[in-house]
């Protein structure tokens, strides 16, 4: 899964570790995630987009060759 | 919540573990349950002791945890038949069953160790083509091992059958299969260190 999580966290002036404590994860979690190397659960998915306001879709670009 | 009544449960199992074997003057398995205790909670101590808090056990640590839980209790199981065939036949002549046993519950403890830092951070870091190197090279390793059992096996049996010193398996199994257990070993170790120490989850800027 790519993903534009630094990029919606930046704009939402959250940290990792800020983000990490809102959606209940480690923060090494996050820093997987930005790196498109962990596929979250639809709910940590669900938290993530919540926290950062945006949608999930908008977050987690979904390589249609992948799924 | 879960896990962490697991984590608990399994803190208390080991204390009434180690009172037992206190209580029955076995010191090897005594220590060998300490060593194995600091090996798999070591995390959650660490936390403990710098934070007075449990550490997060999220999905993706709670997936390692399962993962390596089971690779943990499969080598359990196999080591378990051959520790009893290896009793069996009376390989251990002198050994106390004590360190035996101890022995067993260190290795789990670093099988288990070993297991969480590769799903936690090894496969994450690695690319599929090292992952598939690394596949190749463990396997390699424990065909080169069962070759060597087998060999040795094989070369006292042609041995005892026809009464020669049989050279074909003697060579397989002290030279050929040895060096490349030693080769599949080097290379496994160097894609596992290659991971471990890779670009994710090293102290990122925030």
């Amino acid at each position: 899964v790519k993903t534009r999580m630094k990029e919606y966290r930046a704009r939402a002036g959250l940290t990792q570790e800020k983000l990490a404590e809102i959606v209940g994860v480690r923060r090494e979690t996050i820093i997987f995630l930005e790196k498109g190397k962990y596929n979250p659960s639809l709910k940590l998915a669900y938290s993530i987009a919540r926290a950062l306001d945006a949608s999930i879709e908008g977050i987690f670009i979904f390589d249609d060759e992948q799924i | 919540v879960k896990m962490r009544w697991i984590l608990i449960a399994y803190a208390a199992i080991s204390i009434l573990g180690l009172m037992i074997m206190l209580s029955r003057e076995n010191v090897y398995v005594v220590i060998a349950l300490i060593i194995g205790f600091l090996l798999l909670g070591h995390r959650e101590l660490w936390s403990l002791i710098r934070y007075r808090r449990l550490p997060v056990i999220d999905e993706r640590v709670k997936n390692n945890l399962t993962s390596a839980m089971r690779l943990t209790g499969s080598f359990f199981f196999i080591a378990s038949i051959v520790l009893i065939l290896l009793l069996r036949f009376n390989v251990f002549r002198d050994t106390p069953t004590g360190l035996i046993i101890s022995g067993q519950l260190v290795v789990l403890g670093i099988v288990y160790l070993v297991g969480y830092h590769y799903y936690d951070r090894v496969q994450p870091n690695l690319g599929e083509r090292a992952t598939h190197w690394l596949k190749i090279c463990l396997i390699t390793a424990g065909l080169s091992l069962s070759t060597i059992a087998l060999a040795i096996t094989l070369h006292n049996l042609v041995s005892y059958l026809f009464g020669v010193e049989e050279a074909f398996f003697f060579i397989l199994g002290l030279l050929m299969a040895p060096a490349v257990l030693a080769v599949s070993l080097l290379g496994s170790l160097t894609i596992f260190i290659r991971g471990l120490f890779g670009p994710t989850g090293q102290g990122e800027i925030q």
